[in-house]
């Protein structure tokens, strides 16, 4: 285990489950309000990761709190926690902050805007500048899973000069993360599951159609993981990265979702068993922000102008920073 | 948590390994210079002793071998440098392919002292072609159930039975070979060796295998009471299996599981001009998307190798996601060629294309079949 596992994403995990169990996201689902674990949250100083240390955060970098934002897609968390703690720090490199108590998504055009049913306030783009907006009615979320969109009126509460911040990024980056999180989750329900339930005299583990089919899932599960690993590489979101990350997170979960339900079978839907609070979310995510064919058009149209002789050069160049930080750290490490 | 999920750390190339890039860029750029596209996209499966050599000449062959045995002295990272810029470029590398891949390692961790100081210099000067004799006309997937068979004979050994799909064997000076030396197949795992045969030896033929597309990559290799010395056992009598095993970590982790297509995918790419139909350009947008996700995750195995472990679950799930994106690329491509019949197509990228339409279903089959790989998967997640 490294050190930031130690420090961080162990506490994290561990209150997550005491605060965010599957009563807790079932409790939220259809409700307009903060839940009551944003407290825990707030307390817990977690939402100031990112934001620098002259300015009162922890000062980490991106690829540090990757495994924060799996945790909170891996339990269905039902406030928008990592969309807060992003917002905090973009508003504090320049020179802003938000009002103490919002709770904030990240609202690029997008054909919903996830857990806007939770917050009270969104940062959209205007112009030139990200304003932050205070939420009234979200409207419904078809999924039922707390999502919604924000009005073209909500008022504005401040704004900061956007400079090259594309918010599509930061929402896309983050999702992908969510995503890899909640495969990685029904990958081991699924893993669980066909060892447990016996039919024809065997558990389901044992059928080699079963077998291959959850080694498909695996290998996908496995490929989105590194994928939203590097949407969140380096220290600062980058286009090219989260294009990589959003494309291949969304291409997984239709495989991952199919399979996780195949093995389960009819179970896998009723509202008492939690593999549908991850599937419906996948689903929900997988149409925020972009899917994989608009981010596959943004990465494609990016390759082609590029100016390298191989698409091995393109990966490596683009993947410079991450491999620079993890090298930097690996130095200090040794 | 599952333990696969986790076994891909974020790893990153040394920055002494990355040094290497720049001076095997500009060589390549100028020995492959006017080579057709069809030919780059042969990769390791491109037979050519005299770039072999040139490259043994620069101190490319062996590189992760020990500077006594004539070696680079370098680790793993060094080499995925060198063989991602050689497989990027469409090098023609099978001449020393499995005699740096798999033979050389495999003889510096089981080989005698004496069998290290003969073949792992001849190794690195490019001198001797390796290739490994593992399929059996009966036994392909099944490999614990070969055949043939070696039998002790005064000092040394006699051999008996037959090897197929066999690389190269037409080629090659040698082969390692995993054979019977006690037991029956009934006894599977267990009776297995391996050996080291100089294919100059009576008894031995070798026949090619030629393909429809009129290649012929593989061959046929009989061995009719072949007499092998005592020296031609490979480390312990018995201990094959797990040789064997400890070799496919190397084999199937590799660039070369999903750079197969990507002279194609590039020479595609270099058409696509600014009016290119979005289709395309979304279609080259999630091959690019699949490829940076493998090539983190077989850097990240090969983080694994340098630390001396040998992550074979691992192994076989990169292979599979790997070859599948190597079918993909040229499944993908004509279709968005041949969806405008009013287009004419370059015809160094139909051929290129053609070529490796005909030869990628073969990508899931060699090195271990898909469903054998997803066997290995569902036993590394615990399903059996």
């Amino acid at each position: 285990m490294s050190d930031m596992d130690a420090m961080l994403t162990v506490p994290f995990r561990r209150l997550l489950a005491d605060i965010a169990p599957p009563a807790a996201v079932r409790a939220a689902e259809g409700c307009r309000g903060v839940p009551p674990m944003w407290r825990d949250l707030v307390a817990s100083g977690f939402l100031d990761a990112l934001v620098p240390e002259d300015k009162g955060g922890a000062g980490l970098a991106l690829h540090d709190v990757f495994a924060l934002v799996a945790a909170t897609g891996a339990v269905c968390l039902p406030v928008p926690f990592a969309e807060t703690m992003t917002a905090r720090a973009l508003l504090a490199a320049r020179g802003a902050a938000l009002p103490e108590d919002a709770v904030v998504v990240l609202a690029p055009p997008s054909a919903i805007i996830p857990l806007a049913a939770a917050a009270t306030h969104a940062l959209v783009p205007k112009d030139d500048r990200i304003a932050l907006v205070a939420l009234g009615d979200v409207g419904p979320d078809p999924f039922g899973a707390g999502g919604g969109s924000v009005a073209a009126d909500a008022p504005e509460v401040l704004a900061v000069p956007a400079g090259s911040i594309d918010l599509a990024v930061f929402a896309a980056g983050l999702t992908a993360a969510k995503m890899a999180g909640a495969m990685a989750r029904l990958l081991e329900m699924s893993v669980r599951y066909a060892n447990e339930r016996v039919q024809f005299g065997r558990p389901l583990g044992k059928f080699q159609a079963i077998q291959q089919q959850l080694a498909v899932m695996a290998e996908q599960v496995v490929s989105a993981q590194v994928a939203a690993r590097i949407g969140m590489a380096g220290a600062h979101f980058d286009p090219v990265r989260v294009a990589m990350a959003k494309t291949r997170t969304g291409e997984a979960a239709h495989q991952v979702v199919a399979i996780a339900h195949a093995v389960h079978g009819a179970i896998g839907v009723t509202e008492e068993y939690d593999l549908q609070l991850l599937t419906r979310r996948l689903k929900q995510w997988q149409l925020a922000f972009g899917s994989e064919s608009y981010w596959a058009g943004r990465l494609g149209a990016v390759r082609r102008c590029a100016p390298v002789d191989t698409t091995a050069d393109f990966i490596r160049l683009h993947l410079a920073e991450m491999v620079g930080a993890a090298s930097g750290e690996a130095h200090a490490r040794a | 948590m599952l333990a696969l999920i986790d076994a891909f750390p974020e790893t990153a190339l040394p920055p002494e390994a990355e040094a290497l890039r720049g001076e095997i860029k500009a060589f390549l750029a100028e020995r492959l210079a006017g080579m057709s596209g069809r030919d780059r996209a042969r990769t390791w499966t491109g037979f050519d002793r005299a770039f072999s050599r040139d490259l043994a000449e620069r101190g490319w062959l062996g590189l992760t071998l020990p500077k006594e045995y004539g070696g680079g002295g370098r680790d793993a990272f060094a080499r995925f440098v060198l063989v991602e810029e050689l497989l990027a470029a469409g090098a023609p590398i099978a001449a020393h392919w499995i005699g740096d891949r798999q033979s050389g390692p495999l003889l510096l961790h089981y080989g005698t002292e004496a069998q290290r100081r003969k073949y792992l210099p001849a190794i690195c000067r490019g001198e001797i072609v390796f290739c490994i004799g593992m399929s059996e006309p009966n036994a392909g997937s099944d490999l614990a159930s070969v055949r043939t068979r070696a039998v002790r004979d005064g000092d040394g050994w006699r051999l008996n039975g037959s090897k197929i799909w066999t690389t190269y064997a037409h080629q090659s000076d040698a082969m390692i070979a995993l054979v019977r030396t006690a037991g029956t197949p009934e006894d599977r795992h267990n009776g297995l060796s391996q050996f080291l045969i100089d294919l100059a030896l009576p008894g031995i033929t070798v026949r090619p295998i030629r393909l429809g597309t009129g290649e012929s990559d593989f061959s046929e290799v009989h061995f009719d009471n072949v007499a092998l010395p005592a020296d031609a056992l490979v480390g312990v009598e018995g201990n094959g299996w797990a040789q064997v095993n400890a070799e496919l970590a190397f084999e199937r982790s590799g660039p070369e599981r999903m750079y197969s297509s990507l002279v194609l995918l590039d020479l595609w790419a270099s058409t696509l001009d600014e009016n290119a139909d979005a289709a395309d350009i979304e279609l080259l947008g999630r091959l690019v998307a699949r490829l940076g996700s493998l090539r983190a995750m077989s850097i990240a195995i090969t983080g694994k190798l340098a630390a001396g472990e040998s992550p074979l679950t691992e192994a076989a799930l990169i292979k599979d996601l790997g070859t599948e994106l190597e079918q993909a690329i040229p499944v993908g491509i004509v279709d968005a060629i041949g969806k405008r019949p009013d287009l004419a197509c370059n015809a160094n990228l139909m051929s290129t294309l053609a070529f490796l339409l005909q030869l990628n279903h073969v990508f899931s089959l060699r090195g271990g079949t898909r469903e054998i790989l997803r066997g290995m998967i569902a036993r590394g997640l615990g399903l059996r």
